[in-house]
Order: structure tokens, then C-alpha cells, then sequence
């Protein structure tokens, strides 16, 4: 049903609002412009009219010295009825369509391929259904007025999804509270600690979509992007199924798509800049000091505890922003970044450095 | 004076007493006028008493639903007879607070000022109660010596000539990361901690608050303030007091009484 | 409203024919000490008035960082390898902090947002309006004396200032960055943990509180013990309806956010877990108790404009306000209604019950508002209307109030809320009514009782220029915020992508138009002060009490306890007092026996 003529919901007028189309035909998207469309020329009705008015009096009725006063009504019953109950019907009509396109947004179709989201501070995480995650990441850039090449400050994830189909994520938080936002599909839905929510959508074309975060979550808020990737159903299937982890190569190839997939390349890198936290690279062997005093050595231990328990050792020039990843990597998965992070290099380089997995390190740290 | 005349001071010249000469402050009419507008401010202030516990009642019933085995273990260490002689000694303390509002009126100077110090000596026993039978105990597992409840346990140490003794293990039961009771049944138990003291800690000092307005009371009463021809403070603060004490009624079973 | 020449039987009464209560007593130390200690409505008044303005002044130089931050996005400079050096770190840079980490940067800039809304919101905007014009005009309005408990109302200015205090030495300390909404738990474990200036900005808005408390107690008080007599309640001028509407939301509204935030701060010091979900708490808890204060205090924020904004219109346009009884209980009722709305808040966070009914809620409260933008468009019908700051300031009202109730729709709506939820939309929703709505009603109100309150005229046209300017800068500051949300921009962003640069540099530059529009009003007020001509009793043809009294007022007030003979807008047939008939023709009489509106 169409609320308004097409000329005034859509070309011009719609690109000056949402500069394009929403690109979910979840019903939340299509109802929601359309109604946006419409209260926005409703408004523009009543403004013109109510400012016309005002302007009409102000000039008419300007004051002329010694002119005498009119009487007028100060009070006219009927005519402050009709402006009661004729607002008051449009508002009824706007709360039941906002309603309708709500109810479709709580609800995802039965069909609806599910993914789970992990949200934590700054970085998101998506997890397929076979249990792979996406390595991929990207860095919007730009080209500014003096010719520089400018990239945006953190890795964005790229996140691949099937076109065609509905998509449910289960999204949860690790830390506090964040907001799953990709305004072309015109939604968004709090992302709790210790709770699901859910949010849905149906993308029909390929394309990529921003996600941004919505709730206000400290320092890097404004940095937390990802891309939604729509690719045609068939290889967003070869696509997730190349992501799943390769559990039959060595530890080291593990390590290296947990490092992309867990969320650590938001913070430490492996060519050797230092960024939220420390480089990843040419740091096995080497003597770390620690804020508060005291040092160690780099070796499998150390890291353990640096992943479970990221407080308990804080390296001196680094801000003490990580969360544990207790319960979030397993023993097997914690053995392969340790591995992966022996393999970056050894500092001082020595040759016999390359020590293999050994019983002494998959215990548990006993630690927390 | 240039400013508005608010508190007359006692009639030095005719010495008779502050509440027989009293006069209302110049920008109301009359006494009356004036004892009405004290009264209903005192009302809009319960208001907002009564909205600060409303808070804290809705906070109590949202996580009593969420955890209830917390609830229960929680309220299982608290002795009920504690907060019995709690809520007589609060209901008697209104009792004499509103038959003190009824000397002033009938001018009997010596009542009312022996009711005002019976209320403090009240008020002054509730949070004596509680910190030494309750919250000590609970939270460090000192037992003050003539506490009926120490009897049941077996004490390792003592301080300040055996006036003290401590019971290990019974200690700990403390607000949220503070909470440190070795044989907690439930892991929300800390949060019900939170809850009993935050609710009775904002209580017993609304109880201190009300100490310091009765003395202050007392203290003019002893000056022969308060009469039938004025008595509005001790009207006020009865009200206050009231409130105060119905708070505890509500307080007591929500948080003694869970079986 | 007449003086009644003698005295009222009854009413106990030594007159004092006193000066003006602006007289200086004395030397500077000794005036001073009389400020400090004075318990004159009126000298509160002004003294609120500069502390609300001071605050005023200190959220808007954070407003004007957060645009000059948000003119450039911060970006990485790829120079080959991935070393990148910072771009676009204006804030920063300004403070000296070079070669900081991109956090580092955003994170300055979190904190001056946060201050921005903190102060803004708890020091200027509640307080603003009522403590400052409120304690001066509601007993004048009222033909009292004085406010019911003077004690209290400089008791309340004190708790005041101690608060904003504890706020300053939030910011002096290093600023906190927990959003105004000091939402958990992020604000509870995750902002500068261990910290104290947490916990100080918490108690800064906690003890605020009670000032705010102490004021909306006092006026309900006043209102309903000191009229005048023969003032009925439909007698009031309209301004004092709002007071009243407002101090009952204060009252009843503020304990809720007492106890909530008291319980933060325990939060914050002992982690007790009641918000905190890491110790089996609810954040959405939290919300439900923050919002259930912070919407009705939107309420606290607005009415007394809507207030301002009903006197002023009906005197520069002389003319009977249309529909009396429908503003005054759309008060009441935007009052009552306010306190069920605040699930609106959490649309994005809490279930489908609970968002349909506040939905619906929402739309209820609408009402109300819309009915009273049509009464004050009507009461320009057939008026005699001056266009001069105060009236210019009114239609500046009439035209962006407009706007930020329109735009208000698709956020009540819940379909397309989901998208503009938490946008700069929802930033440009609020500042048209926060600051379109309230700060231009209270600058109307200010030039409107400034020769009242100051006893000097100032400037109108460099009056009438600043405004234009305002207008001018505010409209381009935040119209283009509205584009910037739909098309996605999320709120509470240091940086940005591209597309969205344009309009935030229009922004910006609209920014700094509306600053030179309110440097010009500064200027106007300090020229007014020293240099201004001195101000008839009534410059404009008021026909409430404050115009019986002198310009400035009396230290009693007025010289003979007033009583009321005519309604508050009966300016079709009462010359205003101290006015010229000349210069006020009032209309012809009624012929005999006809019925009277």
C-alpha cells in the first residue's frame, strides 16, 4: 500500500534523506521508509501551514500606534476539538504502522540462516554455522585535499553473508553494552553482556553495507566498523566453508586464522608496530618489563596467562585494555596461538629456540 | 532590617517565652497560614522519601524474581527476632514523638521534653541494635560478648578484655566484591548483601538524620520554645519520624520474614 | 491587576517604602555579604542566574570542541610501510598531546562530550529556567512577598553551586568519559576504573538533585499559600501553571534518580552487582530507573519555556491568550503523562511489550504539546503585535519548537526509530527542542524581564541583530544533523566516515555563527548594565503583577500588598499599570448585556 504518491516517496526527496534505497526487504526497512517518507510530508504540511499562518498574523495584525484593540474569542470549543482529535487521529495511524514494521522486525522467518555476533570493545566477531570466523578485514581509504593517502584508524572486519535469504544473528557482548547498526538496512538492536538479542534482515543484492556500532562503548566507539558482504548463496557457502579452521595442518595455521578470527588483530599486530597493545612479532624470548615493576621472560606460560588473565601482567607502555579470553578459546585453541606466535620469530634469534608442544603447557594455568 | 523578618527572637523585653510572643514570618499573613505552608512542604518532602525507598522496593523485587535461592539463603542468616525488637522499638519511639506534638499543645513542657529524649533514646537503640547484633557479626564475624547468638558458636580470638569475640567462618557476608562468607550456597548471595545493606544502611541513616532533628528539638524545647501558640517544628519532625518508621515496617518482613 | 491604595484587612502590616533591592549596601565586602547571605527571591534569582550562565558558558565552549574535533575525521596518514601518523586529531592537537594513539585521541574527545552533555544537562538546562526567572517572577507573579521558605530557596542556591563544584573538580581532574547517561556497565567497571572523578561526577548530579528538589518544593508551596488575594487559580498567569507543572515533576521525578545514582556510586566502589551483568545484575534496569527520572526532567526542561513562551506572546501581541484553560491543563497533563513515557528510551534494548505500549504512550504525550503550539498561533489572531527581541525570540520558538516536535514523530514511531535510534537525528531531535525550544524561550524571557529584573533597557536592535544571528547559526548547525542521522551517522562519534564530512562542516560553521550571535547578546546584556537607558515600570504593557511593581522591584516587592481585579491577559479592557492610555487604546466597551469571552 502506498501511503504516498511515488514521485514524493521516492527519487529526489528519498535521496535527500536516506541517500539510497534500504537494501533489506525486511519488512522493519521497506515499512520504515515508507513511513518516514510520509511523516516527513506530513510535517512539511503542517509546518507550512502553521508557519504561513504565523507569518500571515505577524504581518496583518503588526502593531499601529493608537489603534484601538479588536475583541476576538478567547476560546473557540469546537475549533479546539477538531485540533485535539485530527492530530491525534494521524498519530493513531503512525503508532500502527510503526507497530507493523516493529512486529516484523522481532520476528525472523523460520528459514533464516542463523549467525552468532560477538560484540567487545572496539572489534566485532561473527561465527558461521560450521564454527568458522572471518579472517578477511579491510581499511576504508581516502585520498584528502592534499593528496595524501589517509586509511581509517582500526582493521575492519569483513563479514560475508548469503543474498536472498533471511539472516538471524544471535548477538551477544563480551564486555558492555554495543549496538548492532547497518543503516542501509535500516535497523538496529543492543548487543547486552550475559544476554541474546536478535536482529534479522534480508539482502537481495551483492553489495557491501557498513556496520557501525550505536551504543556508546569508550574509546574507540567511533572505530568500530565492519562490512557486511552479500554474496550470491552459493559462495557464501564455498566461502565459510574455506574459513573453517584447519584442525588437520599444524598448530601454526590454526594460530594464524584464530589470530584474525578471535578479534587479537584489532589490537596487536605481527610486522612489528605496536598498536592497542604489543606486537606480535620477534617477541618469543624476549624480556618484557611490566607496569608496577617486575619482568619476564616471553615463553608459552606467559602468554597463557597473557590471554586468560590479561591484568595480571601488563606491559610497561601499554594501557591495561584487554578482556580475558577465558571460556573463549579452549586448550587446543590456545596451543595453536602460542604456536603461531613462536613461529613469528624469536628475539634474541637463537637457533634450538623452537620448542614443540610440550604436556608442561596445555594444563592449566590454575591461574584467576 | 532590610531583608524579610523570618525568626523572632525570644522577647527580651517582657521575657515571656519564645513560643507566646511567637510571630510568623512577614511574607505570610498569619500563623496558621504559615504552620499550613511548613506542613505541606514537610508532605512534599515524604513525597520524595517515600520515591527514594520506591526505588530502592523496585530494585528489591526485580532481583528477588531474578534470584530467589539468593533471597532466601540471604535472608536465612538474618535473626527475625533482631528485627522484632527492632520494629517495637521504632513503634514506641513514634508513639512518644506523637504524644510529645500533644504536650506542646497543652503547654506541658516537662512531658514533652521527656518524650523528645525517649524518642532519641529509641532511635539512638535501633541503630545500636543494629550495628552491634547485625552488622558486625555479619560482616566481620565479631560478636560483641553479650550476644545471645554467640552461644551457638565456638569463638578463636577475643579483643578489648573479652567485650569482644571473634567466630571463624561466620564473618564475610558482605556487599557485592567485598562478600568474603566461606559457606555461600548460591553465587548470587553477594548481590542480596548489596541489597540488606543498601537498604537498611539508607534506613538507619534516615534514623541518625532523625536523632539530629529531635535533639535539636529537645534543645529548643528546653528553651521553652514549643507551645500551644507554636509548635510547627515538632509537628514536622513527628511527621518525619513517622515515615521513617514506616519504612522499617515495610523493610522488616520484605527482608526478615522470606520463607 | 491593581494595587489596592491601603491596607487589606487581615494582613498584618508594616509597609516599608523601601529602594530597590539592587541598592548596595555599603561597601564591596559588605555587599558581598549581603548576597551570600541574603534570602531575597529576587537576589537568588540573579544569583542563579549567573551560575546557570557561567555553566551555561562552560558546556558551550565543550560544544564548540566537539565541533571543531568533528570538522576533519581522524584518520591514518599511509606513509608506505604501516606506520601511520594521526590526521584530523583537532582536540588533541590542541591540547598539545602529539603522537598519541588514535584511543587516545577519540578519547579526549569522549570526555569533552560527555562534559558537554553533563553540564548542559544537570548545571544549566534543569536548574535554568526555574531557579533563575522562576524564583525572581513567581513571587512577583503571585503579588507575594517572598517564596514560602526564603531559608530554603538560598539553602537550595548553595547545594547548587556545591554540586556544580564536585561536577568542575570531575572536569579539573581529568574529565570522565561515561556519556551523561553514565550507562552500566560500562560507566560502573569499564571508565577509568579505580578512579574518583567517576564517582564525583555521579555525586555532582546527585547532590544537584536536592537543589533541585529544594526549588520545586518551595513553588508548589508558594503557589498554592501566597496568591494574592482574589487570585484564583485560573487567574495565574501562565508562566506560573508551568512553574507549578514543573516543580511537581521535580519532586516527584528526582528521589527516583537519588536513589539510582547512589546506588551507582556504590556500584563503582564496592561492584555490588545490581546493574552489573558480570555479577548477575541488569543493566536494562539501570536504563529503565535512569530514564524514568530523564524524561520526565526533558519535561522539567521544556515546560518552563512553553511557560515563558505564553507571556510573552500574549503581551507584544496585547492580546488575550487563546485558550486559557487548554495550556493550563496541557501543563498538568504533559506533566502526569511524562511519567510514563520513559521506555521510549529503550526501544533498541527491551522486548516488544514494552515498546509498543511506551509507544503509544509517547504519541499521547504529543498531544498535549501540539495543542498548545495551535493556542499560541491562535492567540496572534487579531492581536497588536510588536515585533521587538522578546517577540522575535517567540516566533524563533514557535518556528524550531515546530521543527523538533515534527521530527520527534518517526522517533516515537517504533519501525522507524530502529534506524534513528542513537543517530545524529536523535541529536538534532533534541538539541531543536532542548535548545530551539527551552535556551530560546529562556532568552525571550530574559530580554522580555530584563528592564524588570535589572531595572535598564538594552539595545534592541543589536538585540534583534544577535537573534537573527542565533537563528541563522542554530538552524545551520542542526538542521544538517537530521541528514547526517538518517543517512547514518551514529551518535557519540569522534570520527567519521567520508560521506558524512559536508554536512559536518556545515555544522560547524553554523556553530560558530550561533557563537557570534551569543557573543553579541553578551555584549548587549554588559552594555545594558553600564551604559543601558533606565526602565519604565512597564516598558511593554504587562498586565501581570510584576509590571505593578517598581523596575527593579522594592526589596518588599511591592509598595501596598496587591489584589487582583482582572484576569492576567485582559487587555481588551484594562490599561496596562504605569502605561499611557494613549499608548495602549484598549478596545471598545461591550454593548450592555452581551455575553463576555
Amino acid at each position: 500500500m502506498n501511503l504516498i504518491p511515488t514521485t514524493l516517496a521516492d527519487g529526489f526527496w528519498h535521496w535527500l534523506w536516506f541517500n539510497e534505497k534500504a537494501k533489506s526487504s525486511a519488512g522493519v526497512a521497506t515499512i520504515g521508509d515508507e513511513l518516514f517518507m510520509y511523516i516527513f510530508w506530513l510535517s512539511v504540511v503542517w509546518f507550512v501551514f502553521l508557519m504561513g499562518l504565523t507569518f500571515y498574523f505577524v504581518v496583518k495584525y503588526r502593531r499601529k500606534p493608537g489603534q484601538k484593540l479588536v475583541r476576538s474569542p478567547a476560546h473557540h470549543t469546537p475549533l479546539e476539538i477538531a485540533w485535539t482529535v485530527v492530530p491525534t487521529l494521524f498519530l493513531v495511524y503512525i503508532f500502527f504502522k510503526g507497530f507493523w514494521g516493529y512486529a516484523d522486525a522481532l520476528v525472523a522467518p523460520a528459514n533464516a540462516e542463523l549467525i552468532n555476533l560477538k560484540a567487545q570493545k572496539w572489534a566485532w566477531r561473527m561465527t558461521y554455522p560450521n564454527g568458522a570466523e572471518s579472517p578477511l578485514s579491510t581499511r576504508f581509504t581516502y585520498t584528502d585535499a592534499q593528496g595524501n593517502q589517509l586509511t581509517s584508524a582500526q582493521d575492519a572486519p569483513i563479514f560475508v553473508v548469503p543474498a536472498g535469504k533471511p539472516v538471524q544473528l544471535r548477538m551477544s557482548s563480551m564486555d558492555v553494552i554495543h549496538s548492532f547498526w547497518v543503516p542501509d538496512f535500516r535497523a538496529k538492536f543492543d548487543i547486552f553482556p550475559n544476554r541474546y538479542t536478535a536482529y534479522w534482515f534480508q539482502a537481495d543484492e551483492v553489495g557491501d553495507h557498513p556496520i557501525y556500532c550505536a551504543e556508546y562503548c569508550g574509546d574507540l566507539h567511533s572505530e568500530m566498523y565492519a562490512i557486511l558482504r552479500v554474496l550470491p548463496e552459493a559462495e557464501y557457502r564455498s566461502t565459510i566453508d574455506g574459513w573453517a579452521i584447519p584442525w588437520d595442518q599444524g598448530p601454526v595455521p590454526v594460530g594464524k586464522v584464530l589470530y584474525k578470527t578471535k578479534g587479537c588483530a584489532a589490537c596487536h599486530t605481527v610486522d612489528g608496530t605496536p598498536n592497542t597493545g604489543p606486537t606480535w612479532s620477534h617477541i618469543w624470548g624476549e624480556e618484557h618489563e611490566f607496569e608496577g615493576g617486575g619482568k619476564a621472560v616471553v615463553d608459552a606460560n606467559y602468554i597463557r596467562e597473557s590471554i586468560l588473565v590479561p591484568a595480571a601482567k601488563i606491559r610497561k607502555g601499554f594501557p591495561n585494555q584487554m578482556v580475558s579470553f577465558q571460556g573463549q578459546l579452549n586448550d587446543r585453541e590456545l596451543d595453536a596461538l602460542i604456536a603461531y606466535i613462536e613461529s613469528l620469530g624469536a628475539n634474541p634469534p637463537a637457533p634450538g629456540t623452537g620448542h614443540s608442544e610440550t604436556g608442561a603447557e596445555t594444563e592449566p594455568a590454575g591461574s584467576n | 532590617m532590610t531583608t524579610l523578618d523570618i525568626n523572632h527572637g525570644p522577647d527580651g523585653a517582657t521575657g515571656r517565652p519564645y513560643h507566646e510572643t511567637y510571630k510568623p514570618a512577614s511574607h505570610f499573613r498569619s500563623k496558621d497560614e504559615e504552620f499550613d505552608a511548613v506542613k505541606i512542604g514537610m508532605w512534599l518532602f515524604l513525597a520524595t522519601e517515600v520515591l527514594l525507598f520506591a526505588g530502592l522496593f523496585v530494585g528489591y523485587a526485580i532481583f528477588r524474581m531474578m534470584h530467589p535461592e539468593a533471597f532466601r539463603n540471604g535472608s536465612h542468616y538474618l535473626d527475625w527476632k533482631w528485627g522484632c525488637l527492632n520494629t517495637i522499638v521504632l513503634l514506641f519511639s513514634s508513639w512518644t514523638i506523637a504524644t510529645s506534638i500533644g504536650n506542646a499543645q497543652r503547654n506541658e513542657q516537662k512531658k514533652l521534653r521527656r518524650n523528645l529524649l525517649i524518642t532519641v533514646a529509641c532511635a539512638l537503640l535501633f541503630v545500636g541494635i543494629k550495628l552491634t547484633f547485625e552488622y558486625m557479626p555479619k560482616w566481620s564475624g565479631w560478636f560483641i560478648a553479650f550476644d545471645p547468638a554467640l552461644s551457638h558458636y565456638e569463638s578463636d580470638t577475643s579483643a578489648l578484655g573479652g567485650l569482644l569475640h571473634h567466630v571463624p567462618g561466620y564473618g564475610g557476608k558482605r556487599p557485592g566484591s567485598l562478600f568474603d562468607y566461606p559457606f555461600a550456597e548460591n553465587p548470587y548471595e553477594p548481590m542480596w548483601w548489596s541489597i540488606y545493606y543498601c537498604a537498611t544502611g539508607i534506613h538507619a541513616t534516615h534514623v541518625l538524620i532523625g536523632v539530629g532533628l529531635i535533639s535539636w528539638l529537645y534543645i529548643r524545647a528546653r528553651k521553652l520554645h514549643f507551645g500551644p501558640g507554636h509548635y510547627t517544628a515538632v509537628e514536622v519532625v513527628g511527621l518525619y519520624w513517622h515515615i521513617v518508621d514506616l519504612i522499617w515496617i515495610f523493610l522488616f518482613p520484605l527482608l526478615y520474614l522470606i520463607h | 491587576m491593581t494595587t489596592l491604595h491601603g491596607e487589606i484587612p487581615g494582613a498584618h502590616g508594616h509597609e516599608h517604602h523601601d529602594g530597590s533591592y539592587l541598592e548596595r549596601k555599603g561597601g564591596m565586602v559588605s555587599t558581598i555579604i549581603d548576597w551570600a547571605t541574603t534570602i531575597d527571591h529576587k537576589k537568588i534569582g540573579v544569583m542563579y542566574l549567573v551560575a546557570v550562565l557561567t555553566m551555561f558558558f562552560i558546556g558551550g565552549v565543550a560544544a564548540m570542541l566537539i565541533r571543531y574535533e568533528l570538522f576533519e575525521p581522524v584518520r591514518i596518514q599511509a606513509t608506505g610501510d604501516n606506520v601511520g601518523q594521526i590526521s584530523g586529531t583537532a582536540l588533541a592537537n590542541l591540547f598539545g598531546q602529539k603522537d598519541i594513539s588514535v584511543a587516545k585521541a577519540d578519547n579526549i574527545y569522549n570526555r569533552v562530550m560527555t562534559l558537554h552533555g553533563a553540564v548542559m544537562v544537570f548545571m544549566f538546562i534543569v536548574p535554568g529556567i526555574p531557579a533563575s526567572l522562576g524564583n525572581f517572577l513567581l513571587p512577583l507573579m503571585l503579588g507575594a512577598k517572598d517564596v514560602a521558605f526564603p531559608r530554603l530557596n538560598l539553602a537550595s542556591w548553595y547545594v547548587y553551586v556545591f554540586g556544580s563544584i564536585f561536577g568542575i573538580l570531575a572536569i579539573v581532574m581529568g574529565g570522565v568519559d561515561t556519556g551523561w547517561t553514565f550507562y552500566t556497565p560500562y560507566s560502573s567497571s569499564h571508565a577509568d576504573p579505580g578512579h574518583w572523578r567517576v564517582v564525583f561526577m555521579i555525586l555532582a548530579a546527585f547532590i544537584l538533585g536536592f537543589s533541585s528538589i529544594f526549588t520545586g518544593l518551595n513553588f508548589i508551596v508558594t503557589v498554592h499559600k501566597l496568591r494574592a488575594p482574589g487570585l484564583g487559580w485560573f487567574d495565574l498567569p501562565l508562566f506560573v501553571w508551568a512553574i507549578y507543572s514543573t516543580s511537581i515533576i521535580q519532586v516527584l521525578a528526582t528521589p527516583v534518580i537519588g536513589i539510582t545514582l547512589l546506588l551507582l556510586v556504590f556500584e563503582r566502589l564496592f561492584h555490588v552487582g545490581i546493574f552489573d551483568p558480570a555479577l548477575g545484575g541488569d543493566p536494562v534496569l539501570f536504563q529503565h530507573f535512569f530514564w524514568f527520572y530523564s524524561h520526565p526532567v526533558v519535561y522539567v526542561m521544556i515546560l518552563p519555556g512553553m511557560g515563558i513562551i505564553s507571556e510573552t506572546i500574549a503581551v507584544h501581541s496585547r492580546k488575550q491568550i487563546f485558550g486559557y484553560k487548554a495550556i493550563a491543563f496541557s501543563s498538568i497533563s504533559i506533566a502526569a503523562i511524562s511519567f510514563l513515557v520513559w521506555g521510549h528510551h529503550l526501544f533498541v534494548s527491551e522486548g516488544e511489550l514494552v515498546a509498543t505500549i511506551f509507544s503509544a504512550l509517547t504519541f499521547l504525550v504529543a498531544i498535549p504539546t501540539a495543542v498548545k503550539v495551535f493556542n499560541w498561533i491562535g492567540t496572534l489572531y487579531k492581536g497588536s503585535i510588536q515585533i521587538n527581541t522578546p517577540m522575535l525570540y517567540t516566533l524563533f520558538f514557535l518556528f524550531t519548537f515546530s521543527i523538533g516536535g515534527l521530527t520527534g514523530l518517526p522517533l516515537g514511531a517504533l519501525a522507524t526509530d530502529l534506524h534513528l535510534h542513537d543517530s545524529y537525528f536523535v541529536v538534532a531531535h533534541f538539541h531543536y527542542v532542548m535548545m530551539g525550544g527551552t535556551v530560546i524561550a529562556f532568552l525571550a524571557g530574559i530580554h522580555h524581564w530584563w528592564p524588570k529584573i535589572f531595572g535598564r533597557m538594552y539595545n534592541e536592535r543589536w538585540a534583534m541583530i544577535a537573534c537573527v544571528l542565533v537563528f541563522i547559526g542554530f538552524n545551520t548547525t542542526f538542521f544538517t544533523q537530521f541528514f547526517l542521522g538518517t543517512r547514518g551517522m551514529p551518535r557519540r562519534y569522534a570520527s567519521y566516515p567520508d560521506q558524512y564530512q559536508l554536512l559536518h562542516q556545515i555544522s560547524s560553521i553554523g556553530a560558530a555563527i550561533l557563537l557570534i550571535g551569543f557573543l553579541l547578546h553578551l555584549a548587549v546584556f554588559i552594555g545594558s548594565l553600564f551604559a543601558g537607558k533606565k526602565a519604565p515600570a512597564n516598558p511593554w504593557g504587562g498586565l501581570t503583577f510584576e509590571w505593578e511593581a517598581d523596575s527593579p522591584p522594592t526589596t518588599h516587592n511591592f509598595h501596598h500588598e496587591p489584589l487582583a481585579t482582572h484576569g492576567p491577559y485582559a487587555f481588551d479592557d484594562v490599561v496596562p499599570p504605569h502605561c499611557d492610555p494613549k499608548d495602549y487604546p484598549i478596545a471598545d466597551p461591550l454593548p450592555a448585556g452581551s455575553k463576555r469571552h
